[in-house]
Parts: structure tokens; sequence; C-alpha cells
């Protein structure tokens, strides 16, 4: 996953503690709520120049920390044929 | 909503509705007044069958689908709103059983509740999380291979009648409020304890009270997996809740249109002058129906994409579900605080009018409560902001 997305949740998963944010993170169990997962999803767009279709954002999307990930590398290659967020 | 009703035995659904209908209406004038729950309405629907209208035919049930369980609510909410709604959670209940409990728990429960043994209370409600159902506070202990549970929950619809309880609790070693698990406990498991009082302005009848459980269960009466509460609810608890209480709420609405009417085409008859002439009265008449129309609309739409959806989380089914709460909730209170200037004191404000507007107006009065309207939609806006494209389900 990259830094700039683990950077973006770390301070939003209040019950990680120390611990690393692995690809199977939960992140409503760490914390995530569902103001945040919006504040969130605005920094996402605006870190990696991408936007979220409607059907993109199911409950499974924000099930882990790889399952939004995963999201956001297909969105990133669809609106920019890369994976790497650069437009 | 012209599905034909599954057949039930020897008797039909319809009738076995009729029959409830029936029943609840001989007592829904005494359930009100005073305050209590409607235990004949309660025991036809265990002898009709109707309690086990969602359970599968191959556990002894109806096989009832989703718009079944609608026309009943209707059906039910038309003749008493508490009835209605009884029926409604009960069925919610069943339905997360039938589509989330393990081989086990469904063998051994849903004959039960087909059987009519079964009447299913819903244990969501706890003292300072306002009102938030997917978060819990209190946890599921385990011990020696057994759940622990003890738990206040401040209001349960039939908590005084109910033979089982489905009960949400924070999953055992949760990290969050947010690890939410549901489960089964049958009465007898549990101790059960409450003040029993129950003195509300509406739904006199469902009465809700304040209860404390306490016991120890087997492992496997999780319904689903710890932790799974979020996806039942969004896949079974919230839609049937919010179909199947809007379908009570439109039916308590067209309930209260259909006796004025009545009321009102008898009464020519014996008037001096027709109130039927009264343009104020037929403005009225038409804008309680078009609330109506609207929600029955809403409803079916609903209804259809309920049973078309593989994923019910997408911001489009949420923000449709939760407005059709919303708009029910919101529609059929005016509809009926519309009827009550429609006919003045005597029929629309006074007990004991044929028409029952006072009753269904503050049986109303308590659906925007009913799981707040505000929570409802505080959650929307944020789902509004996911959507910029404004796309409809």
């Amino acid at each position: 996953m990259d830094p700039r997305f683990t950077a973006l949740l770390r301070p939003l998963l209040k019950f990680l503690g120390e611990r690393t944010i692995t690809s199977d993170a939960p992140l409503r169990e760490l914390g995530l709520d569902s103001m945040q997962a919006v504040e969130l999803l605005f920094a996402i767009e605006d870190t990696f120049d991408v936007t979220f279709p409607e059907e993109d954002l199911s409950d499974a999307t924000f099930a882990t920390a790889g399952s939004l990930w995963s999201v956001v590398q297909a969105a990133m290659e669809a609106q920019h044929g890369n994976a790497s967020g650069q437009a | 909503m012209s599905t034909p009703f599954p057949a039930c035995g020897t008797e039909d659904l319809q009738a076995a509705v009729e029959r409830v209908a029936l029943v609840a209406g001989k007592h829904v004038a005494r359930t009100d007044a005073d305050a209590t729950f409607p235990t004949a309405a309660l025991d036809a629907m265990r002898q009709s069958g109707l309690l086990g209208l969602l359970v599968p035919v191959e556990h002894g049930g109806l096989g009832g689908d989703l718009r079944s369980l609608i026309d009943t609510s209707i059906r039910l909410g038309r003749v008493d709103m508490s009835v209605a709604m009884i029926f409604a959670m009960h069925c919610q209940q069943v339905a997360a059983l039938v589509n989330h409990g393990s081989a086990k728990l469904r063998q051994e429960l849903l004959p039960e509740i087909a059987a009519g043994r079964l009447y299913l209370a819903s244990v969501t409600t706890e003292t300072g999380k306002g009102g938030h159902l997917l978060s819990a506070a209190t946890p599921l202990g385990q011990r020696d291979g057994e759940l622990v549970l003890d738990r206040l929950a401040p209001i349960v619809t039939g908590g005084d009648h109910a033979d089982g309880f489905l009960i949400t609790m924070r999953s055992p070693d949760a990290q969050s409020p947010h690890e939410v698990s549901l489960v089964y406990a049958h009465r007898h498991q549990l101790e059960v304890s409450g003040s029993g009082e129950w003195d509300p302005l509406g739904m006199r009848a469902s009465h809700s009270v304040a209860l404390h459980l306490a016991g120890r269960l087997p492992e496997h009466q999780i319904v689903g997996r710890n932790g799974d509460f979020r996806s039942i609810s969004i896949q079974t608890f919230a839609p049937l809740a919010h179909l199947g209480w809007s379908a009570c709420w439109l039916g308590t609405a067209a309930g209260a249109l259909s006796r004025t009417v009545k009321m009102l085409r008898q009464s020519r008859k014996t008037a001096e002058r027709d109130p039927l002439g009264s343009e104020f009265l037929l403005g009225r008449l038409a804008g309680a129906r078009e609330r109506l129309d609207s929600v029955h609309a809403l409803l079916s739409h609903s209804c259809r994409t309920v049973e078309t959806s593989s994923d019910l989380s997408t911001p489009r089914i949420q923000l449709l579900l939760n407005s059709l709460k919303i708009t029910a909730s919101e529609e059929c209170y005016r509809a009926v605080d519309t009827l009550v200037d429609a006919v003045g004191m005597r029929h629309g404000y006074l007990r004991g009018s044929p028409t029952r507007l006072e009753q269904a107006l503050r049986d109303l009065r308590s659906t925007t409560l009913n799981y707040h309207n505000d929570r409802l939609r505080l959650a929307d806006g944020r789902l509004v902001l996911l959507d910029p494209e404004v796309t409809f389900a």
C-alpha cells in the first residue's frame, strides 16, 4: 500500500495503537466511523487525483485497509492508466 | 402489491391474516386504553401459523416472501398499529435467523417459530449509545465454553411476552464498540426482570418495557459470526425494519382514511347539510390520499430494489431505504393529521369516534422517534456527499 494512503488512514484509526497498518487491518473495528470515512475519501481523492463511482462505495470497500486500497488502485488505473497516483 | 399469498396448510395466508385482524379489532380499544399487550392477537398469530410467515416451508413455515410481509403488515396496521409492529418486528428477527443463523440454530428454532411456540423480541436499545444500532456498550462474556450475557435494555417491544430474544452485544474481545454480535437467547435461558411500567402517548399495546437480561448461553447461539451484526444489519435487519415499519404505518394511515370515508358516506344519509359539499373537506381528503399513494409507491419500489439487489450497502440503496422510513413516518402522520382537520372535533379529536383518528394520530406520532429520523438524516447527509452524480436505486 502506498505510504501516502496509510498516512491518511493512521490518524483515523484510534484503536490501532502503535501497530503497523496491514492489508487485513479491519477499518471499522479500528475506529473508522462514517463521517471519517467521508473525510478519508475526500482526502484520497485529493491526494491521488481520483474520483470514486458510487457503486464502489459499498460496505465491502471499507472492510479493510487492503480492500479500500484496491478500490483506490482500480480508480487510478481507470482514470490515469496507472496505479501510482501520478496523473 | 398483488403477489398471491403462499399456501398456509388448510387455510391460506389471507384467511390467517384476516383471522388475526379480526381478533386484533375486537381488542384494540381495550389494549389501547389499558396499555396492555395484545395477547389475544398474539395467540391468533401463533395458532394461524402467521408467526412462521417467513420460515421456509422445509422448516414447517409458510415460506412467505418480503411482499407477503409487507402486505400482512399493511393489513394488520389498518386495524392496530401495535399489533402490526409486534408482527413486523418478530418477522425481522425471523429473517435474521433464516438468513444468517447456523444450520444448528436454524434447525432448533425455525420449526418452533413455525409451530407458533416462539415469539421473538428485538433487544437493540441500550442506555448511553444514543440509539446507535451498530454499536454496543455491554460486552458478551465467554467462560468455560459458554457465552455470558448480562445486559440492560431500556425499551423492548413485547419484552414481557416474548419467548425468545435476539440481542445485540459487544463482541467478546472487541477492540471497539463497533464490533457487535447478535445473539439468541430463549426466555428460559435467562433471568428476566423489569419494572413492567409502560404508559406512553401512543403504541400503547406494544408494551415496550425496560428489561434486565442475564444468563449463560451455548456458543452456537451467536447469529452469524462474532462481530457480524454490521453485515446482518445491512443485508437483513435494517431493510426489513424500514420496509416492515413503513408498511405498518401506511396500513394505519390507510385504515384511518378508510374509516373516515365510510363515516362521511354514512353521515350523508342523516345530515341536514351534505358534508361532502365542503371544498375544504374534499381538498383535505385528496391531500391525505396523495400522501398515502406516495408512501405506497416508495414502499413498492424499495421492496423491488431489495428483492433484486445483491449488495444493499451502496449509498444509493441505503439512501432509498432511509428515505422510505423517513417519508413514511412523516407522511403517514401528516395524512392522519390532515384528516383530523378535515372532519373536525367530533370525529377527528374525540375518543370513541368510529374513525379512530385520535388513536391513529397518537400511534403514528411514534414513527419519527422509532430509530430517530434525525439520526437517519445524519447518516444520509454523509451518503449524499459520497454520490456527487446523484444516482438513483
